[in-house]
């Protein structure tokens, strides 16, 4: 039980950010903190500093780059950005993804940059950045960093993000604008549950090849993109449904927990790819 | 009971705790801060089934700012309301995860966690038992090896020696030689897990011992009684030594239900005299550390005759009741007294056995084993008629208890015991059963439920009624408003019975054991129905007070004058006096004055009630009322998934009277979702290995929220007068949870032809049994 004082600091600059994560072992930096306090609470994690970084400028920022990408600052809620008119235009499933996170209070809170540096293999956006191939900035003790999220996840609660690194944005690119197609997900009830599992489907406007998306959560230690159901979908199309659905029941890698078994999973993957699939039409 | 119009009693009023709840007004226990207030830490067994050989509390003890720090050495005193089978605190072994071991207070809830911390427990590990077949097995590790030599009330029957903390046999009729003459016999097994009540409001108890011995509590319980008796007969302190409060509870369900915290914050403040001392559990202990629902395995033979009557009919129910089964012995005496259901089973065979695991302790749980039970029953009653040809519901109408038909303990009922066949024909016809519409993947269930108060026999209570000297009425009762209504209902009566404007009325049901009447526990369905009966007693009293002045005052025969709205008539001549002339005692022109300030107190106990035979459970009056009644439900199934959406639940009970139609609307519809939520979602689940919960949390845990509420919820109601009910009432709070789970099932296999026979109904398990059924017939 974590009984040493807790020291909560505010940070106005990712500069001072980082410098007051690099003083102290243990610090933790603070975004909308929905899974963090939790974690505190069940002993999992015992900061002795929480950074905040609400406060600095920027970081709840939502907005069009000169290249045409949209930034997403790491303090921007959920419900932020799942109701921003330049997410609902060109990134949908991003905003569907988005309000498949918990209740409204959470996506008030929650952000999406949390959701990400979380790493759970659930995590209901990353079907869509994901499928979106967007890009995590960071700033850290050794500099600005940029990673795409593809290779960012390296297993329950492990990402590449080098220590001491602070989220800064996410960033979606122009050319993943208009893709569309649906976000799938089965749990416990239908109010406020973690996923146990997730399929999205997606496709780009200009199709043919590498237009397909096919991305999975919770059935893999990271969520899962599918190449090779991505593949018989760019060539095929809804015809190959049932062909995509076995390329994802097959590269899922599900375990046994309190939220399902490995094998409804998998065979879950299957029926929901077949579906999104077929509803790309 | 009368058949004379009512002026409130049945109708709308306004909810009278509503605005002190809406405003915040209302305060709970854990809103309550006390002067100098010590905060505890319990330290739990991480161990399901050890012996503990040492405990050591000096290093806690040196914690800066720790006041008291307590173990089972220092309180080796018994406690428990009907079998006295567990310790404030273990002394030599622990029997679940989260079995207290011992507890620290502390000016902060820092210093208490790390006193808890450095609290040194030694403990051996011992077999541990999570299933009730290991714990019946020949040989097993006894969880209670002093079993025989606890004490207990004379109807419970722990067998020492074994597991088995309580058995009721039910013996009717001769059922071998009934099952010989069947045409058909469907045997089966079904199996209920282990789910937690998941109260707003967890439980939390503060106690202080003062400098002349006397022990105050204040504790969010259902009890208040009932926790000063048992707390007075753990540390044997005179009972008028003791004082117990319950502020407002955030629910309960059963689980506050007896005695919990309330002895380990008692401890603490021994130990800290003069302090104050809060103990409460948090989210995550209070799924496994104080009390769960007792998990329920439960085989049945069922024998028919041609014509679909039920001749013989055999029920084995074992009860996983847990480490401990001070509350839950009583459970599985109910469930053996009402093993039958709502059916005349002429020749019954009915084991109802509780068995010591190394689980959570089973304790109450609103329908207090009825829901598990029927469970079984209910399923078990449509897969007969089934086997025969029969349609469910003409195989339950033709089955069922009424009027002239005896129970399972050869009890005959009346015409006032309720009507279980009105409710069924009443559910069939909302749903149009029997219409022939069959949509792929869509069905329909109907189930019974019936339930008696599972109370000892002389469990009462009383009120008192007084007066304001502005002639408003003051009625203290000591059941508590848990959510159901109580203090509304209370005021209905009141105002019913004096003619009273419903404004002018106040109950004070924030119950006090130093200064409100008696009662014995807010459990059972019992509160309308006993509080109720107590109110209108009083207002008898008072009623016969006020005209008994003014008889005197009008020099008029009290026979001729009634009241009306607050006020005294005489009807021939007009005359009136308004009730605070009276209530301080009328004052004549010339200065003399008579009567005095009207007051009453009154009591209610069931009357004739009989203890059941011990060897056969046979008795003519073993409880005071049965209350019946059904649901319907109508669910769409996703037949690749196996997930499933329960789109509609219609519920009838004969209730003898509805005392406010949208108080009672609430619990049907509330004991609906609850019900639903221990039907397809809900079951604690502990490692198989160690007994350590797996899910004790809302994250992993989960109970319906808003959007897991079908479409439809409807209820109806029968009102078949109750013999003794106020006003004909009788209880139906736990009752609207009891069939729930069942009338899904049998909706399932109308829809898609699957049976899930373990609780709860989860999607994996239906798409399970979509699976297994496709392979038995393969398409062609």
């Amino acid at each position: 039980m974590n009984v040493r004082p807790l020291e909560f600091r505010t940070a106005r600059s990712t500069a001072e950010a980082t410098a007051l994560w690099a003083e102290v072992p243990d610090a933790y930096y603070l975004a909308g903190g929905t899974d963090l306090l939790i974690q505190m609470r069940l002993g999992r994690r015992s900061p002795a500093r929480l950074i905040d970084l609400k406060r600095i400028p920027g970081l709840s920022a939502i907005e069009v780059r000169g290249d045409g990408a949209l930034s997403i600052g790491a303090c921007v809620p959920l419900g932020v950005i799942a109701a921003h008119p330049e997410v609902r235009a060109r990134y949908p499933l991003l905003a569907e993804c988005c309000l498949a996170v918990g209740s409204y209070p959470v996506r008030n809170r929650a952000t999406m940059a949390g959701n990400v540096c979380n790493a759970s293999p659930a995590a209901d956006t990353a079907a869509a950045l994901l499928a979106l191939e967007a890009a995590v900035e960071a700033s850290g003790p050794n500099g600005d960093v940029v990673l795409p999220l593809a290779g960012f996840f390296q297993g329950p609660g492990k990402t590449v993000l080098p220590a001491g690194a602070l989220v800064t944005a996410l960033v979606l690119p122009a050319k993943a604008a208009g893709c569309r197609g649906s976000f799938h997900r089965l749990s416990r009830r239908r109010g406020v549950d973690l996923a146990t599992l997730g399929v999205l489907v997606g496709r780009h406007a200009a199709g043919g090849a590498g237009a397909h998306r096919v991305v999975l959560t919770a059935v893999a230690p990271t969520p899962l993109r599918v190449p090779a159901a991505e593949a018989l979908l760019d060539r095929q199309g809804a015809a190959a449904a049932a062909q995509a659905a076995e390329a994802a029941r097959a590269a899922c890698k599900p375990i046994d927990d309190v939220r399902g078994t490995a094998q409804y999973r998998r065979e879950m993957v299957g029926v929901l790819v077949a579906r999104a699939a077929a509803a790309l039409g | 009971m009368s058949d004379k119009p009512t002026r409130w009693v049945g109708t709308e009023v306004p909810r009278v705790d509503g605005l002190e709840k809406v405003t915040g007004a209302a305060r709970y226990t854990g809103d309550l801060k006390f002067p100098r207030m010590l905060h505890a830490v319990v330290v739990r067994s991480p161990h399901a089934h050890a012996r503990v050989r040492d405990v050591r509390l000096e290093q806690a003890a040196r914690v800066p700012g720790v006041r008291a720090v307590a173990c089972g050495k220092d309180f080796p005193f018994h406690v428990g309301i009907y079998l006295k089978d567990q310790t404030v605190f273990a002394t030599d072994r622990v029997r679940y995860v989260g079995d207290p071991v011992a507890a620290v207070a502390a000016e902060t809830p820092e210093a208490a966690r790390e006193a808890a911390a450095r609290v040194e427990v030694d403990y051996e590990p011992l077999p541990v038992i999570l299933d009730v077949a290991d714990g019946m097995a020949p040989g097993a590790t006894l969880v209670h090896p002093d079993l025989g030599s606890y004490e207990c009330v004379p109807w419970i029957t722990p067998k020492g020696g074994s597991n088995v903390c309580n058995h009721l046999k039910v013996r009717k009729g001769d059922y071998e030689a009934a099952l010989r003459r069947c045409a058909h016999v469907v045997e089966r097994s079904f199996s209920v897990p282990q789910v937690q009540h998941v109260p707003i409001e967890g439980h939390i108890s503060v106690a202080r011992m003062d400098g002349a011995g006397k022990l105050e509590v204040y504790t969010s319980a259902q009890s208040p009684f009932t926790v000063r008796h048992l707390l007075s007969a753990c540390f044997k302190l005179p009972h008028g030594d003791v004082r117990v409060v319950v502020p407002h509870v955030g629910g309960g369900f059963g689980g506050k239900a007896g005695i919990n915290l309330e002895p380990i914050a008692a401890a603490l403040a021994m130990k800290a005299r003069g302090r104050w001392v809060r103990v409460l559990v948090d989210r995550s202990e209070e799924f496994y550390a104080v009390v769960v629902r007792q998990g329920l395995e439960a085989t049945l033979v069922t024998g028919v005759d041609k014509q679909g009557k039920v001749l013989a009919q055999k029920l084995l129910y074992l009860w996983n009741c847990g480490g401990y089964g001070g509350y839950g012995v009583n459970v599985v005496r109910a469930a053996g007294y009402t093993c039958g259901g709502a059916y005349e089973f002429p020749n019954l065979w009915g084991d109802s056995i509780g068995v010591y695991t190394n689980r959570p302790v089973g304790s109450a749980y609103r329908g207090f084993g009825m829901q598990e039970i029927h469970w079984a029953l209910e399923q078990q009653m449509t897969m007969v008629a089934q086997e025969i040809g029969m349609d469910p519901v003409e195989f339950r109408l033709r089955n069922c208890l009424g009027p002239g038909k005896s129970t399972v303990t050869g009890q005959v009922l009346d015409e006032h015991s309720g009507r279980i066949d009105l409710c069924i024909r009443k559910v069939a016809e909302e749903l149009g059963w029997g219409d022939g519409r069959k949509e792929p993947n869509r069905g329909r269930g109907i189930a019974c439920a019936v339930k008696a108060p599972a109370m000892p026999n002389d469990a009462a209570s009383s009120v008192l009624l007084k007066f304001c000297e502005d002639g408003m009425l003051e009625v203290l009762i000591s059941g508590i408003d848990i959510g159901q209504g109580l203090k509304t209902v209370a005021a209905q009566f009141a105002a019913e019975a004096l003619d009273l404007p419903f404004d002018k009325v106040r109950v004070r049901g924030l119950p006090d054991t130093d200064l409100s009447p008696y009662d014995w526990q807010t459990v059972a369905s019992r509160q309308t129905w006993a509080t109720g009966n107590a109110v209108l007693r009083a207002a008898e009293n008072c009623k016969q007070q006020l005209l008994g002045m003014a008889s005197r005052a009008f020099d008029a025969p009290a026979s001729r004058l009634r009241l009306a709205n607050g006020t005294v008539l005489d009807p021939e001549t007009g005359r009136s006096l308004p009730f605070e002339r009276l209530v301080m005692g009328y004052q004549f022109d010339d200065g003399h004055t008579i009567g005095g300030p009207v007051a009453a107190a009154a009591s209610f106990i069931p009357e004739g009630l009989i203890f059941l035979d011990p060897e056969t459970s046979q008795s003519p009056k073993p409880v005071a009322k049965w209350t019946f009644g059904a649901q319907g439900v109508e669910v769409r199934v996703d037949p690749e998934t196996g997930q499933f959406t329960v789109e509609r639940i219609v519920g009838c009970y004969d209730v003898g009277k509805v005392v406010h139609p949208s108080l009672i609307r609430g619990q049907t519809y509330g004991g609906m979702i609850q019900g639903l939520g221990t039907g397809v979602m809900e079951e604690l689940l502990l490692d198989p290995q160690t007994g350590r919960p797996r899910n004790a949390s809302l994250t992993d845990y989960k109970i319906p929220t808003t959007e897991d509420i079908p479409e439809k919820l409807e209820a109806h109601f029968v009102e078949t007068p109750q013999a003794d009910g106020p006003l004909g009432a009788r209880g139906v709070g736990e009752h609207t949870m009891i069939p729930t789970p069942a009338a899904i099932s049998d909706a399932l296999f109308d829809a898609c032809g699957i049976r899930v026979t373990r609780m709860p109904i989860t999607a994996e398990k239906v798409r399970a049994a979509l699976q297994a059924k496709k392979k038995e017939q393969p398409t062609p």
